[in-house]
């Protein structure tokens, strides 16, 4: 047996030895592998460990208007923040008494929170009284996990409400949110209508992140890096309007009582000077969070004061329409202005008697369009044709989009020949079908926006421009001041022509005998056209659009008053006291065109900014 | 003098001894200085100092006297291991603490150091024959007597050395292979029987073809098999006696991955820690691991993870080749050692500083199962480290007098 002789032997070292390196073997490799093979995913992991990063969040960019007074302004706004794996779900309802937040919908809001992060503050009231901020402040000790930070919300540093152009801010949804990258978190207001929703990419600006670490508890335990990596936030680019808010105001006040529109546009570029849509509302109610009631109360109020009937309505536009009937006519060569019509006060198509409420006897093209003539355009509808008539159409931009920056629109209705086929069958429709559009009835439908932009193009010798807010967009990180381009189109029409067609819509306020004598601004020559759309459900729809000066018109305007009779005796005073208002009334000129000029205005723009407190 | 100096006192050992110390305590104060415990770090110190003198001490005690009193020492390290257990029950806190007067110590740290001693000196006795079953049950005994009365404290991971050691020097001292199969494949078995019905036949398995390839007789081959049957079973049946919360601590010390916020948090925070040190480490006190307190009570049994994350591969694979070198230099002392004692002690020592090394720099980076043994030299704890500095001592001890017999 072996025994003794085997004690201590060569062989037995040998073994032991190799044992030995064996271990040596395995923990060497071990560590190869952590430290220098793993490394950068245990480095991230360490990183992730001790470091947090806190969001500062940027300050929304501001919006100045076409004077460059600042409109839309930030002020503070104090949020009560959560961070989940602190907090102690034993002080729930003293939490939620304190927030003024029914238990059970704070226990969900932080269930969610945790679910996105235990480690994050989650806001879970923002925008609280300053009460509610001195409560929180006062049981700050017992509350572990419980703070507040300074956020900003909207101040809004205008009379007018401009809710339907600047639009508003929600709380981002759920499904936002999982498609939002790391621009997002919970909690954040995203814009969802008008400026603030077009413009969000623009006017959120950039989070910073203050990078901090922690302790394995999750506690602050300085700066990491002494701040090296700290990203600071980029400031929201602003916003420099056409829109002049003196204006706004103003017009705002004189729809106190109606329900309907007014888009005044500058004629020379598509700006748009004032959007109303009345009813409205107070955006400055909408600034922060929303209480839950009041948005339901908006939401269901029968007036719709959501609803922007600026770019949304799809009204008829009735008599307002017949110059793109009449520039078909002309342009195409079918009449010229020696071309007239016995005006009987009636019209017999077929077996069906179109009847007007005038007998205007002998009639041109210039003195149907002043005195509104019916059966003038009914008679020339039927040489024109629906084809020219939805080509003329087209080209002062109905029945599409407007390409506004200001948020939904709707592109109305330009009924067509393709449009009758596919509604009534092809050749199952008749030139009868067809004579209450000459005079903008039936089936057309369009926006006040649209309204707005054809009285530019008239007014300013047939261009039609991309209605617009956003005149310049300015980016502070790089004081660079840029210009927003947009689409026009020429409606082509030859300058007789576009002379005949103006001639005739400045008769209608200047002449006895035209149907907008009330739209008359003293000492100014303007032009205009009424409307009065028909209604089956009710009063009709009062329309009014316009321009002036005649010359070298400043401004154009669309009129819409909902169930309000004549557009000559109701829509007509409010466009001229917007126009007079606007021309005599108005502030300061706009800022100067030229280029150089406008980066010296944006500096000094720059500068109010970087000076305000 | 220099050739006396070179005939008998071993630099080497002594060298390495204190470059491992000094990286312990440049460890211990980083894992300490900022969280509260900077008294930790003086008491080291002074637990260093104690350290020293026990070095010296055990350096210089004459070997014939050390082999005869190394049989009593054990005895009374045994009673005390005895007197832990009953004062333990009555002292709420650690039962392996024994305090008296406001000194207190760890006795299975130097039990660990008395059981390899006692072993050497019953192996190193001229009628000892390993051949022979009942000296060989003996050899056993001498090292599952303590390695039970720990397990009763309960500290499973010191029952682990105890067991680990006595194999290395009943190989050193010749049993033959078929004796380490029959002890080895009974304890697999148990494991196997811990973890499970499939791992249990597989560990079997794995004992019968150890059993059968080291084979001297069909007899004690199946006495042998038959043994590790029973054990298994045993094991077995009284698991499932056992009550949930006995289980579940059962299992947590053979897969801490089971406990994800304890023992598992720990290994994953320190492979963390390690792994991002990389090549060149953190800079010292730069740890964000260990200076931002991830790894609990690092300063004991993760201390390896302050110079992984602080040193980087760099530091740790120096300490790596340091214990390497250490168990290395044991290897050789004992192998050029003329007494059997001091061959077999030195064994043993290389033996316990291996399981401990291995153990805990692999637990630190998820190699092994948490078990709580200390690296030593390294982590933080007075007993281990006099009980530590005592067994280099004795190393050099052996080398100074490895030419008598």
């Amino acid at each position: 047996m072996t025994g003794d002789e085997q004690f201590g032997s060569a062989q037995r070292r040998r073994v032991l030895t190799i044992v030995v390196l064996l271990i040596f073997g395995v923990l060497m490799l071990r560590l190869y592998e952590l430290q220098l093979l793993y490394h950068g995913e245990m480095n991230k992991k360490s990183e992730e460990n001790s470091v947090r990063a806190i969001v500062q969040d940027p300050i929304r960019g501001y919006m100045f208007d076409r004077t460059g007074r600042l409109v839309v302004d930030v002020g503070p706004s104090y949020a009560i923040t959560l961070v989940p794996v602190d907090f102690d779900m034993k002080n729930l309802d003293l939490l939620a008494s304190l927030v003024e937040m029914d238990p059970e919908a704070l226990r969900d809001r932080i269930a969610r929170a945790r679910a996105y992060s235990p480690f994050l503050p989650t806001r879970i009231k923002r925008d609280v009284d300053i009460q509610t901020l001195a409560a929180i402040e006062e049981h700050l000790t017992s509350l572990r996990g419980i703070s507040y930070q300074v956020e900003s919300k909207r101040v809004y540093r205008t009379k007018a409400h401009a809710s339907h152009l600047l639009g508003y801010r929600r709380e981002i949804s759920d499904a936002q949110l999982s498609q939002a990258g790391d621009e997002y978190r919970q909690g954040d207001l995203v814009g969802v209508a008008g400026l603030e929703a077009r413009y969000e990419p623009l006017l959120r600006g950039e989070k910073g992140y203050e990078f901090v670490s922690v302790n394995s508890k999750g506690q602050i335990i300085g700066s990491f890096e002494d701040g090296k990596k700290n990203v600071a936030a980029k400031e929201g680019e602003d916003l420099i309007l056409s829109t002049d808010f003196g204006l706004q105001a103003y017009a705002e006040s004189l729809m106190t009582s109606h329900r309907g529109a007014i888009v005044a546009l500058d004629p020379s570029d598509g700006g748009i000077l004032a959007l109303v849509s009345k009813p409205d509302y107070d955006p400055s109610i909408m600034s922060g969070v929303t209480p839950l009631d009041l948005w339901s109360e908006l939401q269901t109020d029968t007036s719709k004061p959501l609803f922007n009937r600026a770019t949304l309505t799809r009204y008829p536009p009735g008599s307002t329409f017949k110059m793109v009937l009449a520039a078909a006519a002309l342009q195409e060569g079918i009449v010229d202005e020696n071309f007239r019509i016995h005006c009987t006060g009636g019209f017999r198509y077929g077996n069906r008697l179109f009847s007007d409420l005038h007998v205007h006897g002998s009639v041109n093209i210039v003195e149907a369009i002043q005195k509104s003539c019916n059966v003038f355009f009914w008679q020339l509808m039927l040489k024109v044709g629906l084809e020219k008539w939805t080509e003329y159409g087209k080209r002062f931009g109905f029945g599409q989009l407007t390409g506004t920056d200001t948020g939904d629109e709707t592109a109305g209705l330009l009924p067509s020949d393709a449009y009758y086929d596919a509604r009534y069958g092809k050749g199952k429709w008749t030139q009868g079908y067809i004579l209450s559009l000459a005079i903008g009835q039936g089936e057309l439908g369009v926006s006040p926006l649209q309204m707005a932009r054809y009285a530019a193009a008239l007014g300013n010798g047939g261009i039609v421009y991309q209605p617009h807010a956003v005149e310049f967009i300015h980016d502070k990180s790089t004081d660079k001041m840029q210009r927003v381009h947009y689409d026009s189109s020429l409606v082509g029409l030859s300058p007789d022509v576009m002379a005949l067609i103006r001639e005739g819509m400045r008769r209608v306020v200047e002449e006895p005998g035209g149907t907008a004598p009330l739209a008359r601004i003293p000492g100014i020559v303007s032009a205009g056209k009424t409307g009065t759309a028909d209604n089956p459900h009710g009063e009709a729809h009062a329309w009014y659009i316009g321009f002036a000066p005649f010359d070298h018109p400043k401004i154009a305007i669309a009129v819409l008053l909902e169930n309000s009779g004549y557009g000559g005796s109701k829509s007509a005073p409010i466009a001229r006291l917007v126009m007079e208002r606007y021309l005599f009334g108005g502030p300061a000129p706009r800022h100067p065109k030229p280029a150089l000029a406008v980066t010296a205005a944006a500096k000094t723009i720059s500068q109010t900014v970087h000076q305000r407190p | 003098m220099r050739e006396y100096l070179k005939e008998y006192f071993d630099f080497k050992t002594l060298l390495i001894c204190l470059a491992l110390v000094g990286i312990g305590l440049l460890s211990v104060y980083s894992a300490t200085y900022d969280v509260g415990a900077a008294a930790s770090f003086e008491r080291q110190v002074i637990w260093t100092g104690v350290g020293v003198l026990a070095l010296l001490v055990a350096a210089y005690f004459p070997l014939r006297a050390l082999q005869r009193i190394a049989i009593p020492m054990y005895v009374v390290t045994i009673t005390v291991l005895l007197v832990v257990l009953v004062i333990g029950k009555t002292i709420s806190g650690s039962k392996s603490w024994l305090g008296v007067a406001g000194l207190g110590g760890q006795p299975s740290e130097f039990a660990k150091v008395a059981t390899a001693l006692a072993l050497a000196a019953f192996l190193a006795r001229t009628t000892t024959s390993l051949s022979n079953p009942k000296h060989l049950l003996i050899a056993i005994g001498i090292v599952l007597t303590p390695m039970i009365l720990v397990v009763a404290e309960p500290d499973l991971g010191t029952a682990v050395v105890f067991f680990a050691m006595m194999l290395p020097i009943l190989y050193w001292a010749g049993a033959s292979n078929f004796v380490l199969a029959a002890i080895l494949a009974p304890i697999i078995a148990a494991i196997g029987a811990l973890l499970g019905t499939l791992t249990f036949l597989v560990t079997l398995l794995i004992g019968a073809a150890l059993l059968y390839f080291t084979r001297e007789n069909r007899f004690a081959a199946a006495v042998a098999f038959a043994l590790t049957l029973a054990v298994g079973l045993t094991v077995q049946s009284a698991y499932e006696r056992l009550q949930p919360y006995q289980q579940k601590r059962i299992s947590t010390f053979l897969s801490p991955d089971l406990d994800p916020k304890g023992a598992g948090y720990n290994v994953l925070q320190s492979k963390v820690a390690i792994g991002s040190g990389g090549f060149f480490g953190k800079g010292y006190l730069q740890g964000t691991q260990t200076q931002l307190n991830f790894i609990p009570e690092q300063w004991t049994d993760f201390i390896f993870c302050v110079p992984g994350e602080e040193f980087g591969f760099l530091g740790a694979s120096v300490i790596v080749l340091l214990f390497t070198a250490l168990l290395l230099r044991g290897i050789k002392i004992a192998s050029l050692s003329s007494n059997k004692f001091g061959s077999a002690a030195a064994i043993g020592i290389v033996a316990m500083f291996a399981v401990h090394v291995l153990i805990n720099i692999g637990m630190s980076m998820g190699l092994t199962p948490v078990i709580g043994i200390p690296l030593p030299f390294l982590s933080y704890g007075g007993s281990a480290m006099v009980a530590n500095m005592a067994a280099v001592g004795l190393l050099m001890n052996f080398y100074a007098h490895r030419k008598e017999h």
